[in-house]
């Protein structure tokens, strides 16, 4: 397994910005984290990620299955298709939108100036994204889209399934960005990067649904830069996977920015769940919110690692933080770590976080009703996960994550 | 209008502990070794188990390293340029008050704790004295023998009641527990003693004042409490050191074994020097205290008031092992000037049906930073229990920090866990109706922030109380404005 950087082979390239950015991924990857890493404390990653999962997937042909996806699909939508972590080229470009993909972006180096914005060095499976550079999709949105785009990721066969994907709003922008990821029971290893930016005035609602093969880890880093009056909304489900990690890091670059974050997970099995957020409110009148619900079932084991840091002179900043968990099961585990680091006066930061089984009360309630123990229990946990998704403006969006 | 004072001009020379005592005292060489360590030992003339077991800290301490996990940052510590041993220069053991050196009852006195008076008026707190390596003098000992409470420095309790000290020093904090526990292990100097016996209640509290007097040594003070089946005690502990512009190093252990039915409350006013306005100087303060409930219904409550130290690193901890045994943690920290704070606790559920409680209040002033940093970990056959935590802290000016990071570990369905923390300054509103009412803006400040810790202090006994609500006071005085 691959675990020191001598083990990366860096792809030569005829684009010196692509070729550039994989070697500065290389020199920023130390090593596989461990447990003694503060980030992935709660995460064994090493215990999950096996040779095979490193392997590059070979690209198939099943694009045009893939795209049958798209006909399940009640409403209209721009679709971009990722096969076994390969970019399906063919997409139409419309209204508004330049799309193209990442490689080919690089030649031009306005796209190069948007990536890698970050200090990969603390983020090892980023720092790894990039010295594997090859897939990818680059995104600007000039124009309000009239449809939601939607982002297909499916895996078919084993091994390493390496994205990179940059996102553009521009100005006074508001798009819908909803990302699902399914795959089969292989070992396979989907690591993606998504770097978002968005504009003055724009607005990003960014959905994922996350149900990846059993036999699998995911590993995705978003992170979003928002300017001045710009909003970055996300929601999140994820109930796949072997290994799964959500990892969201929100830059509030500039005054009245505002991020929103909604996450779920149902977990049974051996899953385990992580979701890992870093909220930095850098100027004042910022806003954060963060709503996390899980449902433990099983041998599952739920992570979440919330940070919300405010920077000196940051004031007038919102930032709030709930983690809830249910533990259905005498296995289930769950580690929280809820951190707040203020270095501003006058702002009001809070977070919770619980956990426990279902109600005893509300159990009762059902079942003198006539709700047999099973449905009852499963009509609470749909209860309780389903006020993280009651704001999703788009009805139809919203279908999918109730039927999902 | 009234010009205001700057922080800078204030605060540091608050301190109001902060002079020397010119005792005599008498060091080993500075520096650590073995040969330091067999020193001490035969100093205080200990038997070999006790060398032996400071000798296998100490071969183990070699192989660790400084734990840098902890949101401070400080000058690392040459611990080769320390007295590990600094004693008060005394012929003969005392036997009476009367024969300790003079010089050091006058110490004490400027403290505010009369040992001699307490011997003769009938006090209510019966009080351990340790000034830098050594204990000077235990007051009211024979009346506590007469129900079968030991109370004592632990060199004399080596002596005397070798069985308990070897049953169960090092039971709580092992000594490859952490780096700083491990330094304590192999070089510990002094400290107290108890041990009430089954069934007593003990009838006044037992306390402990430790001083830092002689420059550049380490205080490392080791407290071992047991509680037998069925009994109660209360203790306090104080802590002062003169102003020196070097860091003085404090890194103490404190051991509690509470059996069944029993109770231990364990206060802590604690006030380091904490070095001047420009951060030069202060204390450092590597603590390492937990309790272990080790019976049923057994129970410990930790209450602390964390005003000095240039730097404190301390997580005071309950490992509920019995079952319905519960833990509490009640904490206010105070951080100005440069000072940085790394505190909070560990609550390790083992047991059935174990509650534990923490609050925590924190408030940073000035240019400094405090960081909670608190574990709840429910193990799988923690069936039952029950945790709540509430952190709240309060940043004064805009220079200062504030750092919450909780560690919640469930592996149990039916344990209930809550945890909320919050943090803002002091609001514009409750300033506003404060002043409105003819109070200024500092003691409108000290009113709102006395009101913050209520909670906590409502915790620490009678005699404590006071003394500790002028400490916070003290501690934020020059900070508004």
């Amino acid at each position: 397994m691959l675990k020191l950087p001598n083990d990366i082979i860096v792809k030569e390239t005829d684009i010196p910005s692509l070729g550039a950015l994989r070697q500065k991924g290389k020199a920023a990857f130390l090593s596989l984290p461990s447990l003694k890493d503060e980030a992935f404390k709660y995460t064994p990653v090493q215990n999950v990620l096996t040779d095979e999962m490193f392997q590059p997937s070979s690209c198939c042909n099943h694009f045009k299955e893939c795209a049958c996806e798209k006909n399940k699909l009640d409403f209209e939508a721009h679709c971009f298709f990722f096969c076994d972590g390969t970019l399906h080229e063919h997409f139409h470009l419309t209204e508004g939108m330049e799309a193209l993909p990442l490689s080919e972006a690089l030649k031009n180096h306005e796209a190069a100036g948007h990536i890698n914005k970050f200090d990969a060095t603390k983020h090892p499976f980023a720092a790894l994204n990039l010295a594997c550079l090859e897939q990818g999709l680059f995104l600007r949105i000039e124009k309000t889209p009239s449809k939601p785009i939607m982002f297909f990721y499916q895996a078919k066969q084993q091994g390493l399934k390496n994205i990179y994907n940059v996102i553009l709003l521009e100005k006074g922008v508001s798009a819908e960005i909803v990302e699902i990821f399914e795959g089969q029971n292989e070992a396979y290893f989907t690591n993606v990067v998504n770097e978002i930016f968005v504009a003055k005035d724009a607005s990003l609602k960014h959905y994922k649904l996350q149900n990846e093969g059993l036999s699998a880890a995911h590993i995705a880093f978003n992170r979003a830069e928002v300017k001045s009056n710009g909003c970055y909304e996300s929601y999140v489900f994820q109930k796949g996977g072997k290994l799964s990690r959500h990892e969201l890091e929100i830059c509030l670059l500039q005054e009245s920015a505002s991020a929103f974050l909604n996450a779920a997970y149902k977990i049974k099995g051996d899953t385990l769940v992580d979701t890992t957020t870093n909220i930095a409110h850098l100027k004042p009148f910022t806003t954060s919110e963060q709503t996390i619900k899980g449902v433990i079932d099983e041998n599952a084991r739920g992570v979440f690692q919330g940070k919300i840091c405010v920077a000196k002179n940051a004031v007038h900043t919102k930032g709030y933080q709930l983690h809830k968990a249910l533990l259905l099961s005498d296995g289930a585990s769950v580690d929280v770590k809820p951190e707040l680091e203020i270095f501003a006066d006058d702002v009001k930061c809070s977070h919770g976080a619980t956990c426990g089984d279902l109600s005893k009360d509300e159990l009762f309630y059902l079942r003198s009703r006539g709700i047999c123990e099973n449905k009852a229990r499963e009509m609470l946990t749909n209860a309780f996960l389903k006020t993280v998704f009651e704001d999703i403006s788009n009805p139809n969006i919203k279908n999918l994550f109730e039927n999902f | 209008m009234v010009q205001k004072p700057n922080i800078e001009d204030l605060s540091g020379d608050k301190y109001k502990y902060g002079f020397v005592s010119d005792i005599e005292v008498e060091t080993a060489p500075k520096g650590l070794n073995e040969d330091i360590i067999r020193l001490i030992s035969s100093k205080k003339d200990e038997p070999d188990w006790l060398l032996e077991r400071r000798l296998r800290a100490y071969r183990h301490w070699l192989t660790m390293v400084e734990p840098k996990w902890a949101k401070l940052t400080y000058e690392k510590l040459n611990y080769q340029d320390l007295f590990y041993y600094a004693a008060p220069k005394q012929k003969a053991k005392p036997k009476s008050l009367d024969e300790v050196n003079p010089e050091i009852l006058k110490t004490y006195d400027k403290l505010g704790i009369p040992l001699k008076e307490q011997e003769i008026l009938a006090g209510v707190v019966a009080v351990d004295a340790v000034l830098d390596s050594v204990s000077v003098a235990t007051t009211y000992r024979s009346k506590l023998k007469e129900m079968g409470i030991i109370f004592c420095s632990i060199s004399e309790a080596v002596k005397e009641h070798p069985e308990l000290v070897k049953k169960y020093l090092g039971l709580v904090v092992p000594y490859s527990d952490n780096f700083f526990a491990c330094l304590n292990s192999a070089v510990f100097t002094d400290g107290s003693f108890v041990y009430i016996p089954k069934g007593v209640k003990c009838p006044m509290e037992l306390s402990t004042y430790f001083r830092i007097n002689a420059q550049n040594t380490g205080q490392f003070e080791r407290t071992l409490i047991v509680a037998e089946e069925g009994s109660y005690v209360s203790y306090l502990e104080g802590c002062t050191a003169p102003m020196r512009d070097e860091n003085q190093l404090h890194a103490a252990i404190v051991e509690i074994v509470v059996l069944k039915d029993a109770e231990v409350k364990y206060s802590t006013v604690q006030n380091w020097y904490p070095g001047d306005s420009k951060g030069k100087g202060g204390v450092y303060n590597f603590v390492t205290k937990r309790a272990l409930c080790k019976g049923e219904n057994a129970k410990v409550s930790w209450t602390q008031v964390e005003t000095g130290s240039a730097v404190t690193w301390k997580y005071p901890s309950c490992i509920l092992a019995g079952n319905n045994s519960s833990g509490e943690f009640y904490s206010v920290a105070i951080t100005n000037n440069f000072q940085q704070a790394d505190t909070g606790t560990k609550m390790i559920h083992l047991g059935q049906n174990t509650t534990s409680r923490i609050i925590s209040k924190g408030i940073s002033a000035g240019f400094s930073n405090q960081t909670y940093r608190g574990l709840v970990k429910i193990a799988k056959g923690a069936t039952g229990a029950r945790n709540h935590s509430q952190c709240d802290s309060l940043l004064i000016g805009r220079t200062c920090g504030s750092h919450t990071v909780p560690y919640i570990e469930n592996e149990n369905k039916t344990a209930v866990l809550e945890h909320e923390a919050t943090t803002s300054k002091i609001s514009e509103e409750q300033l506003f109706y404060c002043r409105q009412r003819g109070l200024n803006e500092e003691q409108a400040t000290q009113l709102i922030v006395s009101g913050f810790c209520k909670e906590v202090m409502q915790k620490l006994p009678m005699e404590f109380a006071v003394e500790a609500a002028k400490l916070i006071n003290i501690s934020l005085e020059g900070s508004v404005g």
